[in-house]
């Protein structure tokens, strides 16, 4: 033990600016999310088992509305491209890809470190919030994924005859990879760009609750966006909520047409880098506000 | 009938091994681990009404599980005790009018209301007449000079002033027995001051029965004749302050100033030295050998003063509490 | 000294007015509250309106047809706003002192530790939701009243039993809250339980024939005679809705259990709570 002390290096919120360092820091970051998952394994299996009921009551209302249906019922009806065996298909695939595209509190953690004044830290080391944020996000998704691999498996063979066309062509499958990993990049520079509103206005919480209604509403978390009406649903095709959880269930299940796909996923590209720029934009514009107050 | 009865009353607790999350704590249905906790082994009590009783004790002793047992609040493992004729945690409602109970730095008020709204309330609980209501009212914030700070949300008062409005609203629906339990813990001197200036005051002039549980001696130097020393979940004394010196303290402290330049090297054979500052020394000496040590100090020495005092009551109680532990 | 009696309506009157100052000095707060629960509602409308394009009633030969399932759904705002304004935050609460033995207060108080705890605090903003209600089944009443087909007029026998199911579905819910957050003393904390009441109640905001096929039945039944949910919207919502007409042969049984279930959560969901009191630790101070 030195006599000269050491200045305190939370491992948990500063990244030491040299790639080796950083991947320990990183690698370390992710064995603590992943210690704590597993410590809690049952209770959180348990959990995300829980949280696969609501589709419970899902699987029997589309039932039921499927069995009425105006344009007439049979095994073959479809609402909005859909039949009942893929509704409840796409419904299972969006939990899937909230999986990857929900970001639960990071708006509201950034909002609350520029308010408490801890983003003193990072204007005075070379350090980027914003990479930082990112990757010990990937990290805590990645123990996620670990641990709920199992009650996501079991439910979806549970239901695997809802999956009526099986599992989709290798090329099908790897667009749906991509998606959900831009799904990912998207939700998590959406919701940092909102957070760095907080370099603004002392209140995001209101800000931030209206984007989660919209984002529920908009990303066909709900029901599926095809049955919006035409004029509806051709603004809704240009916002990026799509992403976060009806394009990748549609391109699984082979909603999206084979020459529209490269098109389509390009365009979310388009849209991951969009929001990475605006991210880092209002980033380095709040810092210099910020910096700008003195104290 | 005393007021206050109690017979050998026993509260053990089994201390189970903590279980985290869903999954533990269901398992935690059909196997558990656990340990037993004594933390009250027996306590014989009997209390006259109009007695201002003080419980000392160190931590962790049972004085405030006595209190809550005494309350209702929670159920003994075996022993009785009345209170007014009331087994107490049956919890009837008419037991419950009469009496009052305040924890040191434990809430009861609304935080984000003032005082007062919560004093409503209050009275609407405990059905206290508007009359009654309003003489008590201003009676005990006159003696504890808060009408000021009646409108005010109790967040925003300090420690000091927020106990004084517990206290009030412990004693709105005027009980006959009063349980304080650290009624002045985390109080600055003055503040603690002013309240057992109060209680002293209130309690003289309504008769009612107090228990005070502290481990301030200065609460209960200034308030009660008697005390019930309450260590190892059992009652170790129970009777007058100066008792206690008597009774636990085998030593005296004698304190001698001496006139030579020069300081002997041979003072231990006196007693135990406490502390040193020349010309003045500190000694203990057992209670017998006091006359003996001082006429051969003055005999060998020159000694320009002599005191003898009593040791502090703190370092007595506290030598006691350290054999009991 | 004379016996004095405590008047519980001034008690909860008290409780009320307390609150509502509480809310007043949020107010920031209790508005964007509002705004919120509203913005859910309406989100609920609206997917509600997109499904009915594409079908006139819910499920084959229920009688759920627009204005009648609006009202279905009013009746789901009216019970669930009841129930957060009142009972929610009190629940929680408790779920919180009995667990971390910071119930003392409550025992010390000469009046029924059931009912202190249970009304202590009312959150007004959930009733925001209450009002959306009123605006959605006056909008399917007028819409029921004025249509060329077979036109229906609530009869005011219809309208009384309305309300005393609507409270009856209040006091089942009461009862299961409370009993889930009676659990607490046993289990711990448990976000997962919460959870659970919210998963419950999911089942009670559909009509319940939606479950009448396949391995539903099943949950038809656990969900009607054991933790009676179904029954909370689904009967006073028939009642006043009247989506067949005459009515089906079960649904003057299914009100005759309404009332069974109701008395007989409330009297379990009572045990509960005194069993938990029993097992209820004090914090060490």
């Amino acid at each position: 033990m030195s006599s000269t002390p050491q200045p305190y290096q939370d491992s948990t919120t500063h990244l030491p600016d040299n790639w080796p360092e950083r991947l320990k820091t990183w690698w370390m970051v992710m064995q603590i999310a992943l210690a704590e998952r597993l410590a809690y394994r049952g209770d959180f299996a348990l959990g995300t088992l829980m949280r696969f009921l609501p589709i419970i009551t899902q699987i029997f209302l589309w039932g039921a509305v499927f069995n009425s249906l105006k344009s007439g019922s049979g095994d073959t009806a479809k609402l909005g491209g859909f039949t009942f065996q893929e509704m409840v298909a796409y419904f299972l695939l969006t939990m899937l890809a909230r999986a990857f595209s929900s970001m639960p509190g990071l708006a509201s953690t950034i909002a609350s470190q520029i308010r408490q004044g801890e983003i003193k830290r990072y204007l005075i080391q070379p350090i980027d919030l914003i990479g930082f944020l990112f990757l010990s996000r990937v990290a805590h998704k990645a123990a996620y994924y670990v641990v709920a691999i199992l009650p996501f498996g079991l439910v979806f063979f549970l239901c695997r005859s809802y999956f009526v066309n099986g599992f989709p062509p290798p090329y099908i499958f790897a667009s749906f990879c991509g998606s959900l990993v831009m799904g990912f990049a998207i939700g998590f520079f959406l919701e940092a760009t909102i957070g760095m509103i907080g370099f603004w206005f002392l209140e995001v919480s209101s800000l931030l609750f209206i984007f989660m209604l919209f984002s529920f509403f908009l990303s066909g978390h709900m029901f599926p966006l095809t049955l919006l009406p035409e004029s509806v649903l051709t603004v809704v095709n240009f916002l990026p909520f799509k992403y976060l959880a009806f394009f990748p269930a549609a391109v699984f299940l082979q909603k999206i047409p084979d020459e529209d796909l490269p098109w389509e996923l390009g365009i979310e590209a388009a849209w991951v880098t969009f929001f990475i720029i605006v991210c880092r934009v209002m980033y380095a514009r709040g810092v210099r506000r910020y910096s700008g107050f003195g104290g | 009938m005393s007021i206050i009865e109690v017979r050998e009353l026993t509260k053990s607790y089994r201390v189970f091994r903590k279980r985290e999350g869903l999954m533990e704590s269901v398992k935690g249905l059909f196997h558990r681990e656990y340990s037993e906790v004594q933390a009250v082994r027996g306590i014989n009590l009997t209390v006259e009404q109009g007695e201002f009783v003080a419980f000392l004790g160190p931590n962790g002793a049972g004085k405030t599980t006595t209190l809550k047992l005494l309350s209702g609040v929670i159920n003994p493992s075996g022993g009785t005790a009345t209170v007014m004729g009331f087994v107490p945690w049956e919890r009837r409602n008419e037991y419950r009018r009469r009496f009052a109970l305040v924890m040191g730095q434990k809430n009861q008020l609304w935080w984000d209301l003032p005082a007062q709204e919560s004093y409503r309330l209050h009275q609407q609980i405990y059905g206290i007449p508007q009359d009654q209501f309003d003489s008590t009212m201003n009676e005990v914030t006159e003696l504890l000079d808060v009408k000021r700070l009646l409108g005010q949300p109790v967040r925003e008062l300090s420690l000091g002033e927020r106990m004084k409005m517990e206290l009030i609203a412990a004693l709105l629906h005027s009980p006959d027995v009063l349980f304080l339990d650290e009624p002045t813990i985390g109080l600055d001197v003055i503040a603690q001051h002013n309240i057992q200036q109060f209680l002293r005051y209130y309690q003289e002039k309504r008769r009612i029965t107090i228990l005070l549980t502290s481990h301030y001696m200065k609460d209960v130097a200034a308030l009660c004749k008697r005390v019930v020393i309450v260590a190892g979940g059992l009652v170790q004394y129970d009777g007058s302050l100066a008792g206690i010196i008597d009774k636990f303290s085998g030593n005296k402290i004698v304190t001698l100033q001496f006139g030579d330049a020069d300081r002997p090297s041979d003072l231990s054979r006196l007693g135990t030295i406490i502390d040193t500052q020349w010309p003045k020394i500190r000694i203990s000496i057992a209670r017998a050998d006091v006359p003996r040590v001082l006429a051969e100090a003055l005999r060998d020495y020159v000694i320009e003063d002599v005191s003898v005092e009593d040791p502090p009551l703190e370092d007595v109680i506290a030598d006691l509490f350290h054999s009991v532990a | 000294m004379a016996t004095v009696k405590t008047n519980y309506g001034k008690v909860f009157m008290t409780f009320a007015r307390n609150s509502l100052i509480r809310d007043m000095t949020f107010r920031a707060n209790f508005v964007f509250q509002c705004i919120s629960s509203v913005s859910w509602t309406a989100m609920n409308v609206g997917f509600y309106l997109i499904i009915f394009q594409y079908t006139n009633s819910i499920g084959e030969g229920t009688g759920w047809h627009r204005d009648e399932f609006f009202l279905f759904l009013a009746t789901t705002w009216f019970i669930n706003s009841i129930v957060q304004a009142f009972f929610m935050s009190n629940a929680e609460e408790f779920s919180e002192l009995i667990r971390t033995g910071g119930l003392d207060f409550a025992l010390l108080k000469p009046i029924d530790t059931q009912f202190l705890i249970s009304f202590r605090r009312i959150e007004w903003s959930s009733l925001s939701n209450f009002v959306a209600g009123l605006l959605i089944a006056a909008h399917s009443l007028n819409g029921m009243a004025t249509r060329s087909i077979d036109p229906h007029v609530p009869t005011f026998a219809m309208a009384v039993l309305y309300v005393f199911f609507v409270a009856c579905g209040v006091a089942i819910m009461y009862s299961v809250m409370i009993c889930l957050a009676a659990t607490s003393v046993w289990l711990g904390r448990n976000q997962t339980l919460y959870d659970f009441w919210f998963y419950i109640t999911n089942f009670s905001r559909y009509p319940m024939e939606i479950y009448n096929r396949g391995w539903g039945t099943a949950l038809l039944g656990l969900f009607t005679f054991v933790i009676p949910v179904l029954v909370v919207v689904n009967v006073p919502a028939r009642v006043l809705a009247m989506p067949l007409n005459p009515r089906a042969n079960w649904e003057l049984p299914l009100m005759a259990w309404a009332c069974l279930a109701t008395a007989g959560s409330l009297a379990f969901s009572r045990w509960m709570f005194k069993k938990s009191l029993l097992s209820y630790r004090s914090a060490s101070s």
